[in-house]
Order: C-alpha cells, then structure tokens, then sequence
C-alpha cells in the first residue's frame, strides 16, 4: 500500500497541493492502511472503488478541500506580444488595401444608358424636374435623374486611420515581443 | 449483481455524510476508526468512493473541527468531531432522509403488495 501512498503524493505534487498539507494527507492515509492491513482489512474496504485508481482518489481528495491552488493564466508575456503584433500588423495591413484600393485615381465606372438605335441622330429632350423626357425616342423614354447614395464613410481616411494606428502599434509591440522573448535571469 | 451494487452505491453516495457526522456527533475518530464504526453498525462497505473526499468536504465546510492527537500506540492521527454546524445540518439531514423514505416506502409498498398477492 506505500505505491498507493507514493502514487497520491506525485498526484499532490502535480496538482500543486501545499506540501504541508500534502504531507498530513499522505500520512493519515499511510497510517489508516496500515492498521487496516494489520487487522486483515482489505484496502478495498476502506478505499472502495478508489483502491485501484490512485490519482482519481488523490484529486478527489485535494478538490474536496479545496487545496488545490487556482491555475494561473497560461498567456505568457510572449504570446501577448505575438498576438498584439500579429493582429496589428493584420490592422496595418487592411488600412494600407483600403489606401490603395480605394484610392480617387480609380474612377468609379461609368453607367452607360442603352438607347434604341433611332438615337444616332439628335434628339430632342426636354428637362422635367426630376427627371428628362426623352420625346423624341420610340417609345419616349422618362429618364430619372436620382443622387447616387453612399455611405457617408470615407473609405480612404479610414484606410490611412488604419495603416497609422497599425504602423504606430507595431513600433510599440515589436519591442515588447522582443523583450518577452529575451532569456532572463530567474531570482 | 453489478446493477444492485452500482443502486447500493447510489443511495449511499447521498447519505453518507450524515451516517460520517452521526459517528463522531459523540466522540472523536480519525479516518480508519469511522470506517470500523460504520461497520460495525452494518455498513461494510463505503461504496465506489472512499471517506476521506468526504471527510475533506465536510472539513472545508465547517461542519467537522479537527485536531491532531496520539492514537492508541500508533502515530498521530488527525481526529474528526461533528462541529455545531455539523449537528445542525444532521439534524436537518436526518428530517430529509425520513421524508424522502417514507415517500419512497409509500411508493414501493404498492410493489411489495403486488408482489405478495
């Protein structure tokens, strides 16, 4: 029964049960087996189903009294500063295509309207608020003039926001990413 | 067998701290003491699990008090006794565990009588 005992202290260790405590539970439990086995009691009987599963009884134990430390954040220093970095640069990147893409140097495709070919010769309009009326054509065509109707967000100052923030992001992360990454003396 | 040892368990798994505070409401006992005093009151067995997660529940939830103590002859044993806590919550645990038997009792009589006539 000392390998049950021995298997429930690595358990307590792993789970980074207090030594102290870890101790007196190890030597109660040595304690109570061994006068259990003294008296021919079966280890079965006073560890039931447990008996065979030494860690799922060491856990169960230490979860019970709650002596189990909380386990801290497994983000490390370095993962944040890659991660910062990278979606920074994925920032940057996206402001820079909206720059270049949306840029006034690219006009924006014309719209053609398609006429009958009666319209090769001159015709003759008559403007209507809203809209002209084409008297001329067959049939008279009623052309509506309306305000083509945008976002009211400027794609381009955003994309420069973008590229700015994401540059200027970067220039502050890059170094903590180094940082983080350094070897560093432990106390 | 397995399906009526899988129930015993069960049923134990629900009652257990109360049958743990009843044997040292009194008097003191470490760990392997109780489990000889529930058998000798006829429980034999504690089922899949084992007292001791037990035990440290009912520590952390104040209802027993510990202490360290010699044993007769042997090495110092941590000692359980039912606080004040403990022997209000097995009091109110023993009104439950009547209850909820009766019910069932009321329930399961009817098989009983089926099976009689």
């Amino acid at each position: 029964m000392n390998e049950f005992v021995e298997q429930c202290r690595r358990e307590w260790k792993r789970l980074r049960v207090p030594d102290v405590v870890a101790e007196e539970m190890a030597a109660d439990l040595a304690a109570d087996l061994a006068e259990a086995e003294a008296e021919g009691v079966a280890a079965e009987e006073i560890l039931g189903s447990s008996a065979s599963d030494p860690r799922a009884f060491a856990a169960a134990w230490a979860a019970e009294r709650a002596v189990i430390p909380p386990r801290r954040s497994r983000l490390r220093p370095r993962t944040i500063a890659s991660g910062a970095t990278a979606a920074l640069a994925i920032v940057a990147a996206v402001g820079a295509a909206l720059v270049i893409f949306a840029s006034p140097a690219a006009p924006a495709p014309a719209t053609r309207l398609a006429l009958p070919p009666t319209s090769a010769r001159p015709v003759t309009v008559e403007v209507r608020s809203p809209g002209i009326w084409v008297a001329d054509a067959k049939p008279a065509v009623w052309v509506t003039l309306s305000e083509a109707k945008g976002t009211g967000v400027d794609i381009q100052r955003s994309g420069e926001i973008l590229l700015i923030v994401g540059i200027l992001g970067m220039l502050v992360s890059t170094p903590l990413l180094f940082w983080a990454s350094s070897p560093r003396l432990s106390a | 067998m397995a399906v009526s040892n899988g129930r015993r368990s069960q049923l134990l798994r629900g009652v257990l701290d109360l049958c743990l505070l009843t044997v040292v409401q009194d008097e003191p006992a470490y760990g392997y003491e109780m489990t000889k005093r529930l058998r000798a009151l006829g429980l034999s067995t504690v089922g899949e699990g084992s007292i001791y997660p037990l035990l440290g529940r009912l520590e952390r939830d104040g209802l027993v008090e510990t202490y360290r103590a010699a044993s007769n002859g042997g090495p110092p044993r941590k000692y359980y006794r039912a606080s004040a806590a403990g022997k209000r919550a097995l009091t109110d645990g023993l009104a439950e565990w009547r209850a909820a038997r009766d019910a069932v009792d009321g329930v399961l009589g009817l098989a009983e009588a089926e099976v009689r006539s």
